[in-house]
Parts: C-alpha cells; structure tokens; sequence
C-alpha cells in the first residue's frame, strides 16, 4: 500500500518540495502557495450583499478619496469560478465628472477552480483596453485587504453571451448560434485575436507576469503550473495523465516572440449587443499570461466549446469551421501557424482543462470552499470526455 | 470514476443550505418542510451508501441462516423445498460477494496511484523502447476506460455525438463474469 499525503491539510514540506519541483511564474507560485496554505482553514460560508458593499466602500474610499455612493448592489451570475456582484456608482469620475456608473465586483471565492491573481486580470485588462473591447477595469484589492477575498472592481458591459434563442449548457459551452449571426461575429473573433496577440507587451505594465525567454520557457512554465496543480488536488490518480504530462516535456515547442495570450478565448467570454451584432467585451482574462499565441489558437478549437453546423461540420467556438478560422487567423495576424506547437498546445489546453475540472473541481467541493460547489461538481462530469480528447491527441502526435 | 456519489450529495447539500433553503418563503411551510426532510435524507443517503452492501451482506448471511434452521424445524412441509433452493442460492451469492464495493474502490486507488507513479518515472526518462510500449499500453487501456467513462455520464449531455458512445449496460462486463 501507499504512504498517503492528506491533501486536504497540506504540510509544509509538501508544499515546499512542490514549489521546487514544478517552478513556474512569481506570481502563479504565489497564488498557488498561498491558497495550499489556506486549504486546511475554513470553506466559503454564504456571504451577505452587505458585507461585499462595506468591502467595496472601503476598497473605493482608499483608492478614489472623494465622496461617492454606492446604489443598487445585486448578485450576477455566470461563470463558474468567480462570485460577482453589480452596482451603480455614484461618484466624480476623473476627466469625465459627475456620473453614475454601472460596475461589477469580481471576488475569489475561499478556493476556486481555476486559482489566479487579481492583478493580473487587473494589469491584463488594462494593457488591452485600447486594443480589442473590454470592461473598463476600476480598482483591485489583490490581497483582500478590504474585501473577504482577493477582488477586483471593473465597468458594467451591455451585451449578451447568446442569443435569447440559443440553446447551450452551463458556462456558455455548447452554444449553437444561428449562420446569419455566426456570419456576423466570426470575423470579429479573429480580428480581436489577432490583434491581442499584436500588442507589444513591453510597452504595457505589465508587472505581475514574468516574460518568458525565447526558445521552451513558455512551455515548460505552463506544463510545470498544471502538473503541480493535478499533483496538489487530484483524488484518483489517472496513469494517462501522467502519460500526458511526460509527453509534454518531451515535446516542448519553442516560441520566437512570446505575446499575450487570453488563454481562455471562446464562445461565452464575449459580450455582443444584439441589435447590431457586436462583439462589445471580451471577459474573463484571469488566465492570461506572456507566452505562446498558439495556445489561444488551440483553445479556441477544443471539441468541448465548438458545435456541428447544418452540413455536420465542426464549428469552432460554434462559430466558423476550423479550417476556415485558421486561415483567417493566419491573414489577420500576419503569424503563421505552426502546426506542430498547435498540436502541443492543443495537448497542453487539454491537460489543463482536466486538471481544473476533474482535480480541482474535486478538492473544491470536496472542502466546501466556493459559492457553487454544485456546479463545480456538476463540470467534473465533462473531465473524461476531455481526456478522452488528450488521449486522441497523444495517439494523433 | 471520480464523479460519486459521496461527492454529489456533499455539494448538493451545500447548495440547498447555503442557497436553496435560505431563499425558500419562510410563509410556506409546506415548501419549507420538504426541502429540509429533502436534506435529511440525502444526509442520511451519504452515511448509508459507504455501508449499503455490508449492510445488505449482513443481512442476506442471517437470513440464510434462518432458512436453514426453519427448514430443519419444519421437516417435510409445501414451502420447505423453496426455502432450502433459496438458502442455496445465498450461500452461493454470499461466496461471490466475499468483497465489498469500498474494498474494491480502496484496490482501484492504490492501481491508480502506483501505476501512475510507474508511468511518471518511467516516461519521465530519454526516450527508449520501454517507454514506447508503456504508452502503448495506457493509451489502449485509456481508450477502453473512457469509454465507459463518458457512457456513464452521457446523461448530463457533455456528448456532442451522443449516438457514438455505446450504452453504459452494454460495456460493463456482467458481474458473474468478474474475476
């Protein structure tokens, strides 16, 4: 029999021969730790409107230093991994007066399936504004100094993930959009992915991500942050993630000029407004990172968030048949894809996205330690169906 | 199969305390009765289901024993021969069912990890031939796993071609057939 490490209440040591086991990113090392340490503590316990609102003047009154009101607060929903609250502000916006602002609070729960720093959905959406369409970011409480948890506080955007009409499953995945809207949103998909993956990093602030070295760094930097995930939160262990994981490192591709990567770009993390069909804000960058645009590439293309058009033929993101998105993709960004790195990436993307469901969807509910537990629980169901996926991919290789 | 049930019924309950329940009209008694009896018996099911088989083993070992002694005390009577075909028959199912669920979960995790393990140092190392016939084989043996993997939750409709994935009852082997 096995010597058995109670992942539930990590040791110190454990989590130390991680840490050096799999280094990755500053920053990723730190939310990681952080949240090892805080597992053996207490779950997330329903939280009153209230307590978001107290946090929120006080994030507001440490930040702005001027009068303002908070109005309206309610619950959202949506998504799977962050608690969110709207209001509207009423305040003196600098260099646009008085006004009252519809805004969002974007707050970690205890634990959460996808673990990621709010600096950097904060630093990321701020380098992009004037690139593709995006919330206007606000305010971060990156260490919960004011608010329960790490949060950050961005702008209200009009538009909807799918048509009223559209049938789908949780989280926007396995949506099927009808083939005059497909028509409509499909070259602004690829436009903003290109143009995200045009922006010189450089240039922005940029100060919670480390800017891997041409060659594998990137590579390796993502096998490292998901297989020490896998290892920090798995139950059953699985043999064909361990293959997968192994292959990876053997397999690294190199990236010339590392760019920034949305890393989760796909139907359901966009907002369009419906009388014209625009793509009005792209959402949920808390994975984003300097690395490798064929991650996006690949992403975007997994079976899990595509549909089958009329004729049978796959639809990335339900929007545009494969073949016809890489082309378009490859005119926009002046890149040329490599199908190699696309193949890796599309292995990796695979891994990570069992790794979140099957691992940590687990370990979360396992400890009670979101505000949706039940939904977590439900997403693991998809696990297998995307390993299945990572097991084709590595027969494919 | 990491998607159980014990780990279904802890966020189920989690939902219905932390958000169901508190959102229930507190003026409708009858809505609020049913959802904490509702609670009660998942409760009740989580502590159960670890047990149920050994529960029921128990059970079924006590009763053939009865039958065995009823029929002995009757001798000769219209129901006796019935007793005994059925006492033989639970002894013949009890021999079978010498281990129960959580011992065969238990085997399964420790499989899992020290194969795992195996793969890891193994194709953790430069290439060789040794490494090409291991993913061969968890490859393979992945491809058959999944398979029932994905039959198993085909009700909660992640499948985009549902039709290509046999049924659940077709891929499982019968238990008669176990070894």
């Amino acid at each position: 029999m096995h010597a058995q490490i109670d992942k539930n209440k990590p040791s110190a040591q454990w989590i130390e021969h991680l840490r050096e086991r799999y280094p990755t990113e500053k920053e990723i090392d730190r939310i990681l730790t952080r949240r090892l340490h805080r597992r053996s503590g207490p779950g997330y316990s329903p939280l009153a409107l209230q307590t978001l609102v107290e946090g929120v003047r006080g994030l507001i009154q440490a930040r702005h230093g001027e009068p303002f009101e908070i109005l309206e607060p309610r619950w959202l929903s949506g998504g799977a991994s962050k608690l969110q609250m709207a209001f509207v502000l009423d305040w003196h916006r600098p260099e646009v007066g008085r006004e009252r602002t519809r805004m969002v609070l974007r707050m970690e729960p205890a634990e959460s399936i996808v673990e990621t720093s709010r600096l950097r959905e904060f630093q990321l959406l701020l380098a992009v504004r004037h690139t593709v369409p995006v919330p206007p970011v606000f305010w971060c409480d990156d260490h919960g100094e004011f608010l329960p948890y790490p949060a950050l506080v961005y702008g209200f955007a009009d538009g909807v993930t799918k048509p009223s009409a559209a049938t789908g499953n949780v989280t926007g995945l396995g949506t099927r959009l009808p083939e005059a809207l497909r028509a409509q949103l499909a070259p602004q998909f690829v436009d903003h992915l290109a143009r995200i993956h045009a922006l010189d990093h450089e240039k922005a602030e940029l100060s919670a991500f480390d800017v891997p070295r041409p060659g594998t760094q990137a590579a390796e930097w993502m096998v490292n942050w998901w297989e020490r995930v896998w290892e920090e939160d798995c139950q059953e262990d699985a043999p064909m993630m361990r293959l997968a994981a192994a292959w990876l490192r053997r397999n690294m591709p190199s990236v010339d000029k590392p760019a920034i990567v949305h890393a989760d770009f796909r139907v359901g993390n966009f907002l369009f407004t419906e009388p014209d069909n625009r793509i009005s804000a792209w959402l949920d960058w808390e994975l984003g990172r300097i690395g490798d645009p064929h991650q996006d590439i690949a992403w975007t293309t997994s079976r899990a968030f595509g549909s089958y058009d009329e004729r049978g033929r796959f639809l990335v993101c339900g929007l545009i048949p494969e073949e016809d998105f890489y082309q378009h993709y490859e005119r926009a960004s002046g890149r040329r894809i490599d199908q190699r790195a696309l193949h890796w990436y599309k292995v990796m993307n695979a891994y990570s996205m069992v790794t979140l469901t099957l691992s940590t969807g687990y370990r979360i509910a396992c400890n009670g330690k979101t505000h949706q537990d039940v939904l977590v629980t439900w997403l693991m169901g998809i696990s297998y169906m995307l390993m299945d996926e990572l097991r084709n991919l590595i027969e494919q290789a | 199969m990491q998607l159980r049930a014990d780990i279904q019924i802890t966020s189920i309950l989690k939902a219905l305390n932390d958000v169901v329940l508190p959102a229930i009209d507190p003026g409708n008694q009858l809505a609020q009765e049913q959802a904490r009896l509702c609670m009660g018996l998942l409760d009740l099911m989580s502590r159960q289901l670890p047990l149920q088989f050994r529960f029921d083993v128990d059970e079924l070992k006590r009763l053939a024993n009865l039958g065995e002694a009823l029929a002995e005390a009757a001798g000769v009577s219209g129901s006796t021969e019935t007793v005994q075909v059925d006492t033989a028959y639970a002894r013949d199912v009890l021999n079978r069912a010498q281990a129960g669920p959580s011992e065969v979960l238990a085997a399964t995790h420790a499989l899992r990890a020290s194969t795992s393990a195996l793969v890891q140092e193994v194709c953790g190392k430069a290439p060789c031939q040794a490494i090409t016939r291991i993913e061969r084989l968890v490859l393979d043996a992945s491809r058959e796993q999944l398979l029932r993997d994905r039959s198993w939750l085909l009700p909660q409709r992640w499948e985009p071609a549902p039709d290509a994935i046999p049924a659940i009852e077709a891929l499982l082997a019968p238990a008669q057939d176990e070894a």
